[in-house]
């Protein structure tokens, strides 16, 4: 025995806590979210009191420090990864929108100032939802989130901020954006933008999936920010935010595509053609089957990302790989869970296609969603 | 008010269960476990009256082996205050749980008892009444509504044919049905802090009890499949078919 334990290959058992959190976020996947997903993405919109029920998980609060009204706990991006993944089993729009808000506290435990922690972070402890959010994405083809285009310039009073950004989460509504933008050329730093200021315009876009997830574009035509407004010293660590990022996607996508694969095995033992369960046909039983083994891929290269980074250990590589692989496979689980159905699965009863639309956007997003 | 509330660790009421392959019981192996959903109504109703004021101390009693202690952790992380398990090997019977909280009780002389109504696992509906006997305690079964007055409790309880309200002298014994409340979800927050609320284990010779088996399960095995169900045409065709086919009307 040595005195401290190595960490073991290869055990990707959930401990005590992560099994309570499961059975919290299964409940609630179940219960509150999967049964209003329909008509949420119908309306195109989120049902009244949807994210003040989620502020009762305590998602957002959990590694803010008890001085600051929080529960001060350790952060842990497997944990995050897990919960994010059990909750989008119910709807991925509606827990995108739910944990927007971690994405912003995180960077600011993580990168913020003390002043700014303190500022910012005890509004996220009231017990009811704060709009919170970040802005990566922008709108060109060749975006590259390592690379921002968005300009702030440093004057006398604090920062001028230009140029736009795309497909912001909760853009419409967010009284908080963390905005990434390169500063006086000298490399990429974050803002905390409050409210909307002079010169800054939110425009709702529409998309064919996450419809609930008030998606938005941001413009800033010589927004004047306050001094305090840039986050931390300004040494921003973005390759870390967006792969912290890249992770939580990939964890949603693995979420949403067990809905999937529990959908359709169902539907398929269950829906008789020919005198017997569809099912018992190869063709059948084989797509459910590399449903299943790509699913399961995904998942164990994202817990290997999250577990990298809450070792502390690099995980650029991991994220990305992870990333890939989410992004290729979940659009074919999400297409494959609509043909299984067939007719029924073009058909909007089933939610095969609400799913199917949701999970192609898991290879266009990016910086969304920070475990 | 001191208010002591059991749970139960039973199979989740997601799982479909299985007769394991020699019939000697419901196969566990890698099943999903949860507290049983009476019980956490219990631990719901217990944590509603400490919010009101109205209870002092919400005390959370468990009663199997060491993997209990995860639905007492769970009764925590929903509001209780500290934890007992008693410590028990294999099944054990209605009327040894019974007992064992009856030791309990005496240790603790809560002035509330609040039990899921049965677990849904063996379905035998017979702790909280046997509790009572053994007690000498009121109890009132099935409730949907607990109103504390003073020093009584009253119980508006669901019975064949409507509601039944009755009035207990405390302390009394409660067993939870379905609409009685909904409960909460446990919070990460508090799911983490339940980790450092007091949990004490206890032995069955500690309460006085020796747990002895009364009932041997001769054989488990699933129901007879049914057959699927038919659309009928009409009224006259249904009762046709009940009263010549099913035979169960004349």
């Amino acid at each position: 025995m040595t005195a401290q334990a190595e960490p073991r290959l290869f055990d990707l058992g959930r401990s005590e806590d992560q099994r309570m959190n499961q059975d919290t976020m299964e409940r609630f996947a179940a219960n509150e979210i999967r049964a209003v997903a329909k008509e949420a993405d119908e309306a195109g919109a989120t049902p009244e009191g949807f994210y003040d029920k989620t502020a009762e998980l305590g998602l957002s609060l959990l590694p803010i420090p008890e001085a600051l009204g929080g529960a001060g706990m350790a952060r842990s991006p497997v944990s995050n990864a897990l919960n994010a993944e059990d909750l989008a089993w119910g709807d991925l729009g509606l827990t995108l929108g739910a944990i927007s808000p971690q994405a912003f506290v995180n960077t600011l435990l993580d990168q913020g100032s003390d002043a700014q922690r303190e500022k910012y972070l005890p509004r996220f402890c009231e017990g009811t939802f704060y709009a919170a959010t970040t802005a990566l994405m922008e709108p060109r083809a060749t975006f590259d989130p390592t690379v921002p285009q968005c300009t702030a310039t440093s004057v006398d009073s604090g920062y001028t901020l230009n140029g736009s950004k795309c497909m912001v989460p909760l853009g419409e509504s967010a009284e908080l954006v963390l905005v990434i933008a390169q500063l006086d050329n000298q490399g990429p730093a974050a803002f905390i933008v409050e409210g909307t200021p002079k010169g800054m315009t939110r425009t709702r876009e529409e998309h064919m999936g996450l419809r609930t997830l008030e998606l938005a574009g941001l413009t800033f035509e010589n927004v004047e920010l306050p001094g305090d407004a840039l986050l931390g010293d300004g040494s921003f660590e973005l390759q870390r935010f967006v792969d912290l990022s890249r992770i939580g996607l990939c964890a949603l996508a693995v979420g949403c595509c067990q809905g999937v694969l529990d959908y359709v095995m169902d539907y398929v033992n269950e829906r008789v053609a020919f005198g017997e369960p569809i099912s018992n046909r190869q063709a059948v039983a084989f797509m459910v089957a590399d449903m299943a083994i790509e699913l399961e891929a995904m998942r164990l290269m994202t817990w290997r990302a999250a577990s990298r980074a809450e070792q502390g250990l690099d995980f650029q590589e991991q994220a990305y790989l992870a990333k890939v692989a989410c992004a290729e496979h979940a659009m074919k689980i999400g297409t494959d869970g609509v043909q299984l159905l067939g007719g029924h699965g073009f058909c909007r009863e089933h939610p095969v296609e609400i799913w199917y639309r949701n999970l192609r956007a898991i290879a266009i997003l990016d910086g969304v969603a920070s475990v | 008010m001191k208010v002591l509330v059991a749970v139960k660790r039973v199979v989740d009421y997601n799982v479909k269960v299985r007769a394991k392959a020699d019939g000697s019981d419901v196969d566990l192996n890698n099943v999903k476990m949860a507290i049983n959903p009476f019980c956490e109504i219990a631990v719901e109703e217990a944590v509603r009256l400490k919010e009101a004021g109205t209870a002092t101390e919400v005390v959370a009693v468990s009663i199997g082996d060491k993997a209990c202690q995860e639905q007492i952790r769970t009764a925590l992380a929903l509001g209780a205050d500290r934890g007992i398990q008693v410590e028990t090997e294999g099944a054990v019977e209605p009327l040894v749980v019974a007992k064992l909280l009856k030791g309990v009780i005496e240790k603790e002389q809560p002035q509330l008892v609040i039990l899921g109504k049965q677990s849904i696992d063996g379905d035998n509906n017979q702790t909280g009444q046997m509790l009572g006997a053994l007690t000498n305690m009121a109890q009132g079964t099935f409730a949907s509504e607990v109103a504390i007055d003073g020093d009584k409790v009253n119980v508006t309880r669901e019975v064949d044919g409507g509601l039944q309200t009755v009035s207990l002298n405390l302390p009394a014994i409660v067993t939870t049905d379905l609409r009685l409340n909904e409960p909460r979800y446990a919070s990460l927050p508090n799911i983490m802090k339940a980790k450092k609320k007091p949990l004490d284990v206890h032995t069955p010779a500690d309460l006085g009890v020796e747990p002895k088996a009364h009932l041997t399960t001769l054989k488990v095995e699933p129901p007879a499949e049914r057959q699927a169900g038919i659309m009928v045409e009409s009224v006259e065709q249904l009762v046709d078919k009940l009263k010549n086919e099913a035979k169960v009307i004349s």
